[in-house]
This record gives C-alpha cells, sequence and structure tokens, in this order.
C-alpha cells in the first residue's frame, strides 16, 4: 500500500470538516476523489499534503507515518500536490518554476536544468519556457503548476481541482496529459467536481459527504449508489456541474 | 558581460578622472553605500524579507573594530571577524522566532532589535556610550589601516563591493538562489516543492549579516569614529532600503545603481541646502519610498523592463 | 506611598498606550497589515494640540476633539491614495509604504517644527490631587481615564454597533463580507480613519502632561508594537490590558533602573516575547 488515512478527523472550532475519513490507496492507482461543495474534501485533501495538521487520525506514506510531517517533509518523501487557484510564481520565468521543483533531486543547476527542460517537453511549455509564468493564462498555469510539481520527482500527485475551468478542447489536453504522467508511474488522487471527466480518468472512485467516505468502487458502481445519488441529486441535478 | 567590463573599468577610472577630494569623497561613500545596500539585498530584496533594521549588523561590524582598539589597542582589523560573528548570532537570534510568521513580523522585530541594541550601546560606558568610540588617529603601521588620502580606501571599498556582488551572482546562479526567489514569490508554493522555507531565509539574513557588518567595519575603520546614531540608527537601515528598492530590489545591480542616484544627489541637497539640507534629504527619502512602495515596487528595474522593449520598437520604426 | 504614586503613573500612561495601540491592533486584525507609521500619527496629535492651543486658545475638550478630526482625516487619506494601492501589492511594498510616511512624516515635522522640545502651556487641568496619600497631577489623571474610556468604548463600538460589525465582518472574511453587501473599501478606510483618530487623541492628551520633540513618534511606534504584540494581534481588549501592563512596567522599571532603563526593559520584553510566544502573552495559541 502506498498512503493509508485512517480515521482521519479535523475540526476548526466546533465545525468537523473531516469526521473520521479512511483511505487507502495502491502504487499505480488513479483516484478520483469527488463530492458536494463544503464536503470536507479540500480539508481532507490538504490533510493528505501535510498543510493541515488533522486532529486526530494517522496518515501513513510507504511505511512512514507523514500525520504531522510538514508540507516540505512531504515533498521530499515523494507527495506532491497542485493548487486549487494556480500559486505558479509569477515573477519567474516557466523554466524557473519549474527548476525551482527540479532541484529537489537535482541540487546541481545545470542537472536541474536539464530534468527541468524534459519536464517541459512532456507536459508541452518547451516553447514558452522563456516567458513569465504571469503571462501564461489559466490552462496553460495549470500545466506548469502540474510540470512543477512532476520535477520534484513525485510517486504520489494530488491534483486539486486541475481540470475545471478548462474548455472542452483544453480538458481532452489535460486528460492526455494525466494519463501520460501516470505512465510513467506516478500515482494519482484529483480532487473534482466535473463527474464525467473523472469517470473517464479515475479506476477507483471515493465519495466524500459531510467530513467521511459514504461511498467507493469503480465509477460504473458508484453512480448507482443510493447515498451518492443522495448526496449530490438531493441538492439539485445542477450542483452536478457547478464549481463553487 | 560587456556591461559588467565597462561598468569595472569605469569605477577603476573614475578616482584618475575626478581626483579632486571632493569627488573622491562621493565615490567613496558611494561604494559604502553599494556594499551596505547589496547586503541587504540578499535578504530583503532576493528573499523578500524586508528587513527596516539592518543597522544592527551595521552598527555591530562598525563598533567591533573601534572597541578592540580602544580596549585592547588592537588593530581595527581584528574587529573585523568578531563583528561577523556577532552579526550572526543576532541574525539567528532575529530570524528564528520571526521567520515561522507572516513577513511583518520580521520587519517588526528588526526594527524593534535595532532600537533596543541602539538604546543599550548609548547607555553602556564600556561602548563610549552616548560619546562614542574613535580609531587610532595616527595609525602605527599598514595594519592600522588609517590613509592620509581617500584613494587607498576607495580601492578596498571596491574589492569588497566586487566581492560581495560576484557571491551575490553565485547566489543568483543554484540552488539556494533559486529557493530565495520561490519564496520570496509564494511561500506556501515554494513549501508544496520541497523549499526548506525557514531554513532558507535564515542562510539568507545570515549571508546579509555578514556583509553589512563588514559594511559597518569599513565605514567605522576609514572614519576613526562611530558613535550610536551612525551605527545604529535608523536611518543607516533607511539608507540602505532606500537605495535598493530605489535600483531594483532582487537584482544583482539594483542596489548599485540605486547608490549611484542617491549618494549624488544627497550630496547635491545636502550642498544646495546646507546645514539644513539634512532634514530636507530624510523628507526626500521619506517621499521616494512611498512613491516606490505605491507606483513601482520593483524599482528602476522594472520600470526599464518595461519601457526598454518600447524604446527599440521605436527605434526600429 | 511613593512605590503607589509610580504604580498610579505608570497605569495613568498606560491606558494612553492602550488608546494609540488600539488604533493599530485594529489595522492588523483588519488586514494584517503593520503601520509603520502609527507613532507618527501620535506625533502629529500632539502638534495638532499644540497648533489649536497658540492659534486658537481653548481647553483640552478642544484640542483633542481637533487632533481626532485632524488625524481621522489624515487617515482616510493615507488609506486611500496609499494603503488601498499596496494591500495586494509584494511585501516589499506593503512595508515601505508606511515605513516612507513614517519618515516623511517625522521629517517634515522635524523641518516645520524643528527639534526642539515643545509642552503645551498651563492648561486649565493644572493641580495635583491628593488621594490617599497618594499625589496625582490633575492633567494625568483625566488624560489616563479619558484614555482608557476611549478605548471601552472603541471594544463597544465595534463589538455592538451595526459599523462595528461590518468592520468585523470584512476582517473575517473580506469576500463573504462584499456578498453580504458590505463595501470593504470604505470599511477599511473607516478603519484606517478610527486608528488614526485614536492615535490622534492619544497624542493629544500626553501633550497636557508631557514634553515632547518630532523624534517621539519612534517611540511611540515602538511602544504599539509591544503592546500588540503582547495583547495579541487584532485584539482591542488585548491591547486595553496589554498597554495598562506596558505602561506599570515602564513605570516600575523607571523607578527602580533609572529613568534610561525604562525603554530598554521594554524593548527586551518584547524580544523575549517574539522568541517565546508570538501570538502574544493575552493572545490565543
Amino acid at each position: 500500500m502506498l498512503l493509508s488515512a485512517q480515521n482521519v478527523s479535523k475540526e476548526f472550532g466546533n465545525l468537523r470538516a473531516v469526521a473520521g475519513a479512511d483511505l487507502a490507496i495502491e502504487e499505480g492507482e488513479i483516484i478520483g476523489l469527488i463530492g458536494p461543495n463544503g464536503a470536507g474534501k479540500s480539508t481532507f485533501f490538504n490533510c493528505l499534503a501535510g498543510e493541515t495538521l488533522p486532529t486526530t487520525g494517522k496518515i501513513v506514506f510507504d511505511g512512514v507515518d507523514v500525520t504531522t510531517a510538514s508540507p516540505e517533509t512531504h515533498a521530499r518523501l515523494g507527495i506532491g500536490r497542485t493548487f486549487q487557484v494556480p500559486a505558479t510564481f509569477e515573477d519567474l520565468t516557466v523554466l524557473d518554476n519549474v527548476m525551482v521543483g527540479a532541484f529537489l533531486r537535482h541540487p546541481h543547476r545545470t542537472h536541474a536544468r536539464a530534468h527541468a527542460l524534459k519536464v517541459l517537453d512532456l507536459v508541452g511549455l518547451k516553447d514558452r519556457q522563456d516567458l513569465r509564468a504571469r503571462s501564461l493564462g489559466t490552462p496553460g498555469r495549470k500545466r506548469l503548476e502540474i510540470a512543477r510539481v512532476l520535477a520534484t520527482g513525485p510517486r504520489l500527485m494530488l491534483l486539486d481541482e486541475a481540470l475545471a475551468g478548462l474548455t472542452p478542447a483544453e480538458l481532452q489536453q489535460a486528460i492526455a496529459l494525466v494519463r501520460k504522467i501516470h505512465e510513467t508511474g506516478v500515482t494519482l488522487v484529483i480532487v473534482e467536481h466535473i463527474m464525467e471527466v473523472i469517470m473517464t480518468l479515475a479506476r477507483r472512485i471515493i465519495v466524500f459527504n459531510q467530513g467521511h467516505v459514504i461511498a467507493q468502487g469503480e465509477p460504473q458502481q458508484v453512480v448507482k449508489d443510493e447515498a451518492v445519488i443522495e448526496a449530490y441529486l438531493g441538492r439539485g441535478h445542477r450542483n452536478w456541474r457547478k464549481k463553487d | 558581460m560587456k556591461g559588467t567590463i565597462a561598468l569595472c573599468l569605469a569605477f577603476l577610472a573614475y578616482p584618475f578622472v575626478f581626483s579632486n577630494a571632493f569627488y573622491l569623497d562621493i565615490g567613496v561613500a558611494l561604494l559604502l553605500a553599494a556594499i551596505s545596500a547589496s547586503a541587504w539585498n540578499i535578504v530583503g530584496g532576493y528573499a523578500g524579507q524586508v528587513s527596516v533594521g539592518h543597522c544592527m549588523f551595521f552598527g555591530v561590524g562598525a563598533y567591533l573594530p573601534l572597541l578592540v582598539y580602544q580596549h585592547w589597542q588592537l588593530p581595527p582589523i581584528v574587529g573585523v571577524p568578531v563583528g561577523i560573528a556577532i552579526s550572526l548570532v543576532l541574525a539567528v537570534l532575529v530570524g528564528l522566532p520571526t521567520f515561522r510568521l507572516s513577513g511583518h513580523y520580521f520587519s517588526m522585530a528588526t526594527i524593534a532589535v535595532a532600537e533596543l541594541i541602539r538604546l543599550v550601546v548609548s547607555t553602556w560606558d564600556f561602548a563610549g556610550a552616548a560619546i562614542g568610540l574613535q580609531g587610532p588617529a595616527v595609525g602605527r603601521g599598514w595594519y592600522d589601516l588609517t590613509f592620509r588620502g581617500e584613494l587607498p580606501y576607495y580601492f578596498i571599498f571596491l574589492g569588497v563591493l566586487v566581492i560581495v556582488l560576484a557571491v551575490t551572482w553565485q547566489v543568483q546562479r543554484t540552488r539556494f538562489g533559486y529557493y530565495l526567489r520561490a519564496i520570496k514569490a509564494g511561500e506556501r508554493a515554494a513549501r508544496s516543492l520541497g523549499v526548506p522555507v525557514r531554513r532558507t531565509k535564515l542562510y539568507a539574513l545570515m549571508l546579509s549579516a555578514a556583509f553589512t557588518s563588514v559594511a559597518g567595519s569599513l565605514y567605522a575603520i576609514k572614519t576613526g569614529f562611530i558613535d550610536p546614531d551612525s551605527g545604529f540608527g535608523i536611518l543607516v537601515s533607511v539608507q540602505m532600503v532606500i537605495i535598493a528598492a530605489l535600483g531594483g530590489a532582487g537584482t544583482l545591480y539594483g542596489p548599485l545603481v540605486g547608490a549611484l542616484i542617491l549618494i549624488p544627489l544627497q550630496t547635491a541637497t545636502n550642498t544646495w541646502f546646507g546645514g539644513g539640507g539634512t532634514g530636507l534629504t530624510y523628507i526626500l527619502y521619506g517621499g521616494i519610498i512611498v512613491i516606490i512602495a505605491r507606483f513601482e515596487p520593483g524599482g528602476l528595474h522594472e520600470m526599464w523592463q518595461r519601457i526598454a522593449p518600447k524604446l527599440w520598437k521605436r527605434h526600429a520604426a | 506611598m511613593l512605590l503607589l504614586q509610580v504604580i498610579v503613573g505608570g497605569l495613568l500612561l498606560g491606558a494612553i498606550y492602550a488608546l494609540f495601540s488600539s488604533g493599530l491592533t485594529l489595522i492588523w486584525g483588519m488586514m494584517n497589515f503593520i503601520n509603520f507609521a502609527h507613532g507618527e500619527f501620535v506625533m502629529l496629535g500632539m502638534y495638532v494640540a499644540l497648533l489649536v492651543v497658540v492659534w486658537l486658545g481653548g481647553g483640552p475638550a478642544t484640542f483633542g476633539f481637533a487632533a481626532a478630526v485632524a488625524l481621522f482625516v489624515l487617515g482616510v487619506l493615507v488609506y486611500g491614495s496609499l494603503i488601498r494601492h499596496v494591500t495586494r501589492g509584494p511585501m516589499l511594498a506593503q512595508i515601505l509604504s508606511t515605513f516612507g510616511l513614517a519618515l516623511l512624516l517625522r521629517y517634515t515635522a522635524f523641518w516645520i517644527f524643528s527639534a526642539n522640545i515643545v509642552s503645551l502651556p498651563q492648561t486649565s487641568l493644572g493641580g495635583t490631587l491628593n488621594i490617599l496619600g497618594i499625589l496625582v497631577p490633575v492633567a494625568q489623571l483625566v488624560a489616563g481615564i479619558t484614555a482608557a474610556v476611549l478605548t471601552v468604548a472603541m471594544h463597544l463600538f465595534l463589538t455592538g454597533t451595526t459599523i462595528g460589525s461590518k468592520l468585523l465582518a470584512v476582517a473575517e472574511d473580506r469576500n463573504a463580507a462584499m456578498l453580504m453587501g458590505i463595501r470593504p473599501d470604505r470599511m477599511q478606510a473607516l478603519a484606517w480613519g478610527l486608528a488614526a483618530a485614536s492615535a490622534g487623541i492619544a497624542g493629544a492628551l500626553m501633550a497636557i502632561s508631557y514634553p515632547w520633540s518630532p523624534s517621539v513618534g519612534e517611540t511611540f511606534g515602538l511602544m504599539a508594537f509591544v503592546v500588540v504584540t503582547f495583547g495579541g494581534f487584532g485584539s482591542v481588549p488585548g491591547a486595553m490590558y496589554a498597554g495598562l501592563i506596558i505602561g506599570l512596567i515602564q513605570a516600575l522599571s523607571a523607578f527602580y533602573f533609572g529613568p534610561i532603563y525604562k525603554d530598554i526593559v521594554v524593548y527586551g520584553l518584547f524580544v523575549a516575547l517574539l522568541w517565546f510566544r508570538p501570538q502574544g502573552l493575552l493572545g490565543k495559541a
């Protein structure tokens, strides 16, 4: 097992954002983490990335207890993450952005540069390597964020709505990119609102509601689940596709 | 590269072209200001951690050479490494607790610690209290570094500036330099990519503190006198910040460009307005800082980056 | 008896520290922004009091009110012309904006009023009260009590009125406040006005009993940092208690170690606090 989360809870004051969530991820999976707005999946995601300290529970990555480890340690151990709102280094060039990530495993500048260029080639940003990050559009910045994380050499990548807000054409490119990354041997967890996209990508879907996992399994199976239909459809069908 | 060589030649030629004492004095002041501002730039510019109390390192560096002379008759230069060591300790004391928190805490802590040290030094007889300390009036040998003319100081200062800029250039190219810029651009994202944020900031502050301390030592050795205000006064910090920010914080030559503009300007206002000019100079400083913050936080460097392409286009047309 | 007198004096001055520090903490709480020119606002309050007395005459009520109004206007202007434009900018711009403003105000004051120490002419609040053997100058007593009342009033305003709750809503969550129809820009401008006014009145109150020069701004600015750090960033009641404590510590260290050490002790405590409890002595962990 690559990562396991047991009974993870997070409380903000009186609010229980995550209430005893469990998750087990095998190496090589693509997992979709879905759930209606306010289901606590973002908080849970941040717990997995080491950015939020869980109130209770235990998270183990590849045999190492990472429950209280810092985001830096997560990156070093091989857990990479993207942000819901792309947090690219706006004043740095595209290449420099990726080099910051590449330096984690390649301390020397020339090696880091070579590795970063390889990653840029993979994600299709090589022709824009000298532009400043801020001059890219949202799809470009999302792509750059993925490249940056990829350059750190992760074994597990956590993507926070990497596909949201893209046009259908961009979406197809993004899906192709995610597949390509998966083929290189990276395990993926994708948080997403758009059900259709996740259905075509993920091998396994985990549905979050009210702070815990209410259903999981193969995509076809999950959409038929009573609890899932209740959680989603109970709030009106339109919420399915809406971003928050 | 060509520009760098031209710049070096210009600085080497300057004292021979403008050999009278007045211009040489400006040259020496300019070099010293460029050294301190370049030192500040490492943590304030590249890492984006805005210190407004860097005078604490400058003052320590300035006091130590004269302290070792005053109390033990040692050559002032002996105090330089001691000053660096104390500055490094200070950097850790200030950086370690505040780098966990938002950037505002660091700025507040720097100004408060600097003021605390100034007050302590002003009441401490060992350090000359409010009166200050003096260096050797007449050098006992070359090792006292007391020269009759300004020329030797000019070249010593130039040498130190070259070292500071060379180190900065090297930092810029390495992982450490990339990490500094990443931290400035976004701490949260940097952390998620495995950048050890707190440690990197601390190293930057320590490097910056060491160079600032050397700048203080150079000042004291050349002037042969130091008191609490010229060592630990807020205006010492202000000058570093304004020069770096004016030229372009976080760029290699920004502080040097800032010094090239500000030091002649300062000399001019002091000359035009006579003794009362110093007050006006600081009003001007405040005004410049506010204008930079409001309109062009990237300084002249950023402005040039924006304007230059348009100029070329016009030339081409 | 002498010790008691020192304690009372310290608390009365501390109440004034609490008043101007509550302004600084309000700005921090609302927008995570440190105003390096806050001490200069206090200093300007003192000179406004002086000018009003010299040009128009009038007692403490008149010049206190004038200082509040003048500084309120200045605070709103500073927000509108400077702060509003830098809050979303880089850290360098945020810090340099008010740091530069502090220099501008301080040295303009030096230029206009010179570095000489000045004091207000004797006001109607002369004389000394003898309360159970403790001698308290009337001016200090009135100033301290006024400051305490105003600080409490500020707290009540924030927690008990509609405008106050709108201010706090913006502090809590800018976007949510906007959705509720609150205009954050106006609320922040108001906060800057209030913060500057609190500094202005505090300055005027201190001017009654203490002589000053343009350089006091630096001292008061740092004092406000210390109080806010002690009391917990963003908390007005915290600033109230911390102000009183700092005033007391200052008075006692002046009494036991000598006047020149009073600021050293306070700044030393501040540095220790940053090390061990940066969230403030009274703030939440």
